[in-house]
């Protein structure tokens, strides 16, 4: 029997919008409860007569498998190439068929017996995707010690995933008392029932989490942070029990260059939250060696190019992770320490185009890498309700994702005198977090510093409480960032209202936030509306001058991060706009 | 409360036996400490002196000299190494606890010999902390049992008096000595922990250290102990709740009939975190030589069964680095020359393997070296804890020697290394051999061939000159 088939709402926007000369991609998607859920695709590019998505498997969250084929064609015709990978489909008998007419219609068909016969499916829309599924992240790090060659490296590396692979290790999810053992125990779960799931155990672990929060914030991810130990103890009771006293063995051997290091396994793996916790042990498993996979092809990578051919000049890789919001789901990449993005772009580039994503910005660069912020409040905006649509009414938001930066954060008293230096934060953040840069969110101080610099303020202006404005974050930008902005000035607040389609085209071009002041006071500004009808703008602020806590309920429920009317600014007072521009890379 | 200490009653005929002969006799007292009670396993006598001025590892020889009748005549280097070779038969949670003495006089009254009796607990202090990988001084206490009794009155006394401290005018505690009727019960705990690592060394011309390499062996292996997670029959328990406990939850849930069972022996498995502290760089470095630390330690603590889970952990931890530094000080201490000399390609090492040696109600342990009978158990036996045990008693199977070609196997395993000399290299090595053979029998024919004219040829140069 054919699974019945689930596909998120992003691989169907993603279909509907992709443009592309190539006839075919891969479906990658994930079982769960006899449902076969599509979770991404990529553009099968056939070059070098490679399977790419072979190697771009390995980026993806272990559970995701190739599940199918998409054509980009008016019939149903399968040429030998995509027979081929059809029949790489493991995780259903059933390998799917996904047929994009040119006229952007959408037809799915299971393979049964050699025949292809049409189904239904249900879109599964994004909130729903994140309620039901979770994501494990196993960290943990194996020395790693061997020859420095491509057959040393190869070598220890099979033999750590055979280790793994073994039963010999256990996993323990962060903080619980609950360890996963593998086949080589009696015992599969312990420190909880063994008939457990993973939602509840969650659940059970953060059991005041008022529900008022659940609703604001619909992009719950939740990430549940697992590592490993290794058994060191044999079993007793095993047939197979060797019991040979230590010993030591030395060996001389011709000189050789060895390479030590620590290698960081870190890797996620994408599963309902009814999996079962005696059903994660081999989902984790698979989850590690996916990564060591990755973490081989980069040293092979290394040790195959000149110069590093001894292992003199390796670099230990280094896991990131990115959640792109045209994906919907984690991809990750590993790259040597160190190597600056600028020389990484042909990979990225490649990607891109795998991903059939945007060639203009940048995606895969380190600081687009999924992380905490710090603890700060991302992209709070997102919490409020969408702004009404019609046609008449034009909406344009900050792109991407940014930090809330206010008054009072990192136990520093600006308030009063901080507001234009905390919306510039809000700016740099978003930079880093755009990934067009790796430089970090400046202090006051630092903001200070450098305008000293350049030439801009008086040396006394460091440690002083002196206020700034649109040029200066202008000034900053450009110097700590390379950023080119650009500056509008109103004469009135009234004014500003003409500047509307300036505003719009900069969100839709540039997409960055944009500091505003005007009077004594600045803000940020991340979004407008327009309304042709009435021809009234209204403007997303969010609120440099809040002093209490990151908690969202508040930013929200008082209005830190809101909309306001035009009558929002002094009608009196002059405002200035630093606007800051992106140029096109990856 | 006064401190109290259960003895098992042979112990008290032990002593009346020595009180009855009116002889002197010192021995050391081995027990274990838990919160709930404190236990002694054994009382074992120290063997008669050979001479003062030869105190070495293999000094305890059954040579019959002049014994010493007095308890001021006793060497503190003496008694010390016997409770240094003592403690590495004892399992972990296991200690000598202190000496006993059986005299005339009354050695906690006459200053002479009270201060007698501190050196030499104070000595064998010193000794016991000379390795720390032995565990050999108690870490729970630094109070040390006195247990005397009188030749003259059969009257037993047990104090206690801590050492090791800067404190010179320590005080005398009293203990309360009791006899149990029953033997005592233990629950023993067992595990095989697995050594398998191979590292890279740099051999140079200077060769390898065996004892450093032991040495660096046992400080990782202490670190990777010390930072494992311990599970009791698959389980992870609360280190407060005492075993006694889990057998019984255990036997409530199977709901089994046969609960006059004796407690049967836990087993146990300990997981290692992966190391999280490794600095975040390759290193990069050109060796000639690597070592393969391998095979097992097979471990079983025998804990009083009110202890608790982290007591029972403590001892486990303790018990495998204890036997690891046992072996390698027995085995570098057997060696004739330390250094591995560069010229050799291949070099096993085998510390000698561990037995197990019945004692009352539990089992201390023994090291066998490869090739050595369990005979060589009971010699060990009596004359380090005065006991007679036959050769059946000796229970060798809980580790086996290694055999040679095992090693072969777990090298040809242990891919990650490439030895010295492939199967190319070898054939390569015999070619270059037979061409030069082959070349030195073309010169040798060629001189046999010509000597004549070369014998011409050098007497017409030599008359030329």
């Amino acid at each position: 029997m054919s699974p019945r088939l689930k596909i998120t709402k992003y691989v169907i926007e993603r279909l509907s919008q992709i443009d592309t000369s190539e006839t075919t991609g891969c479906l990658y998607g994930l079982m769960y409860d006899g449902i076969l859920l599509v979770v991404g695709l990529s553009l099968e590019l056939f070059e070098n007569g490679k399977n790419t998505y072979n190697q771009l498997l390995l980026y993806l969250p272990a559970e995701i498998e190739l599940c199918g084929v998409v054509k980009f064609s008016d019939s149903l015709i399968i040429e030998n190439k995509t027979k081929e990978v059809l029949q790489d489909v493991d995780i259903t008998d059933n390998p799917l068929v996904i047929i994009i007419s040119k006229n952007k219609d959408m037809k799915a068909y299971f393979s049964v017996h050699d025949k292809f016969e049409e189904t239904n499916y249900e879109v599964m829309e994004s909130d729903e995707l994140w309620k039901q599924f979770l994501h494990v992240r196993l960290n943990t790090v194996l020395p790693l010690t061997c020859e420095a060659t491509i057959a040393g490296v190869k070598n220890i590396l099979q033999n750590k995933r055979k280790k793994i692979a073994s039963g010999q290790v256990s996993f323990h999810i962060d903080g619980t008392a609950v360890y996963l053992f593998g086949i080589a125990s009696d015992v599969g779960v312990t420190g909880t029932s063994t008939e457990a799931n993973i939602g509840e155990l969650i659940d059970s672990l953060s059991p005041e989490q008022p529900s008022r929060k659940k609703k604001l914030n619909t992009h719950t991810l939740e990430i549940v942070p697992v590592n490993a130990v290794m058994k060191t103890t044999k079993d007793i009771l095993s047939d197979k029990l060797v019991k040979t006293a230590v010993k030591m063995m030395t060996t001389q051997r011709k000189p050789a260059f060895c390479i030590s290091m620590p290698l960081k396994i870190d890797t996620l793996a994408m599963i309902h939250r009814n999996t079962k916790l005696s059903e994660l042990y081999t989902v984790l498993v698979e989850a590690a060696c996916r990564s060591l996979r990755l973490l081989e092809s980069v040293l092979l990578e290394q040790l195959g190019q000149e110069g590093i051919g001894d292992g003199a000049g390796l670099r230990l890789p280094e896991t990131f992770h990115y959640l792109p919001q045209e994906l919907g789901h984690f991809l990750t990449r590993v790259v040597p320490k160190d190597i600056p993005d600028e020389s990484m772009e042909k990979e990225r580039m490649l990607l891109h185009e795998q991903l059939a994503l945007p060639l203009d910005k940048p995606i895969f660069r380190r600081g687009n890498a999924y992380t905490t912020y710090g603890g700060r409040l991302v992209n709070p905006h997102e919490a409020l309700p969408l702004p009404s649509t019609s046609p008449h009414i034009t909406v344009a938001l900050v792109r991407g994702r940014y930090t809330y930066h206010h008054y009072m954060q990192d136990n520093f008293n600006d308030d009063g005198w901080g507001c234009a230096y905390r919306s510039m934060q809000t700016i740099f953040s978003w930079f880093r977090y755009q990934g067009y840069n790796t430089t970090n969110i400046p202090t006051h101080k630092e903001i200070q510093q450098c305008l000293v610099k350049i030439g801009d303020k008086p040396s006394s202006f460091i440690g002083s409480k002196q206020w700034i404005g649109s040029t200066e974050v202008m000034f900053c930008l450009e110097t700590l960032l390379g950023v080119q902005s650009r500056i509008i000035f109103a004469n009135t607040g009234s004014e500003l209202q003409s500047y509307t389609p300036e505003l719009i085209y900069h969100f839709q071009k540039h997409g960055s936030p944009i500091m505003i002041g005007g009077g004594v006071l600045a803000h940020t500004i991340i979004g407008v509306e327009y309304n042709a009808e009435t021809n009234e703008t209204r403007y997303l602020i969010l609120d440099p001058h809040y002093t209490g806590a990151d908690d969202l309920t508040t930013v929200i429920g008082k209005g830190w991060c809101s909309w306001k009317n035009s009558d929002f600014w002094n009608k009196t007072a002059h405002y200035n706009l630093c606007l800051p521009q992106t140029r096109p890379c990856i | 409360m006064v401190r109290a200490i259960y003895s098992p009653e042979y112990c008290l005929q032990y002593l009346e036996q020595f009180a009855s002969q009116e002889i002197f006799v010192t021995g050391l007292i081995l027990g274990q400490i838990t919160n709930s009670r404190e236990n002694v396993i054994h009382l074992a006598r120290t063997p008669e002196e050979k001479s003062t001025d030869n105190v070495s590892e293999e000094s305890f020889t059954s040579d019959k000299q002049e014994p010493v009748k007095n308890l001021l005549g006793v060497s503190e280097a003496w008694v010390a190494d016997h409770a240094k070779h003592v403690t590495r038969m004892l399992p972990g949670g296991v200690f000598v606890q202190g000496i006993f003495i059986t005299s005339d006089e009354d050695i906690f009254e006459e200053p002479n010999y009270f201060s007698k009796v501190k050196s030499i607990l104070n000595y064998m202090y010193r000794i016991l902390n000379s390795n720390r990988f032995m565990f050999a001084n108690c870490p729970d206490s630094n109070e040390r049992l006195i247990l005397h009794m009188s030749t003259n009155t059969k009257v037993l006394t047990c104090k206690s008096v801590e050492i090791g401290g800067p404190n010179k005018n320590t005080s005398i505690k009293p203990v309360e000595w009791k006899f149990l009727s029953k033997p005592q019960q233990w629950q023993r705990l067992d595990c095989y922990y697995e050594f398998d690592d191979v590292y890279p060394v740099i051999v140079k011309n200077s060769g390898i250290s065996v004892k450093q390499q032991f040495q660096q062996i046992l400080e990782s292996a202490h670190k990777t102990i010390d930072s494992s997670v311990m599970f009791i029959d698959g389980e992870l328990k609360d280190g407060s709740e005492q075993l006694e406990q889990i057998i019984k939850k255990k036997k409530s849930k199977n709901n089994t009939k046969t609960s006059q069972d004796l407690p049967k022996s836990m087993h146990v498995s300990l997981f290692v975190p992966f190391e999280n502290a490794l600095p975040e760089t390759v290193e990069y470095l050109e060796c000639d030589g690597s070592i393969h630390f391998s095979g097992v330690v097979s471990s079983s603590v025998f804990m009083y069964p009110k202890a608790t889970v982290s007591e029972a952990i403590a001892a486990v931890k303790q018990d495998i680095i204890r036997s690891l530094a046992s072996r390698f000080t027995m085995h570098c201490d057997a060696l004739i020359d330390d250094n591995l000399l560069p010229e050799e390609k291949v070099c096993f090492n085998e510390p000698p393997r561990r037995v197990l040696v019945p004692v009352g109600s539990l089992y201390l342990c023994d090291y066998l070296f490869p090739g050595e009978a369990p005979a060589e158990a009971l010699l060990s036996v009596r004359e380090l804890l005065d006991l007679q045990i036959t050769e059946t008693d000796v229970i060798c199977d809980i580790e086996t020697p290694a055999d040679t070609s095992e090693f072969d196997a777990l090298d040809r395993d242990a891919s990650s290394e490439e030895l010295l000399a492939t199967p190319q290299e070898a054939s390569q090595f015999m070619y270059i051999t037979g061409i030069c053979f082959a070349l030195f029998v073309l010169v040798i024919s060629i001189l046999v061939h010509y000597y004549d004219g070369i014998v011409d040829f050098i007497g017409k140069i030599l008359t030329k000159s």
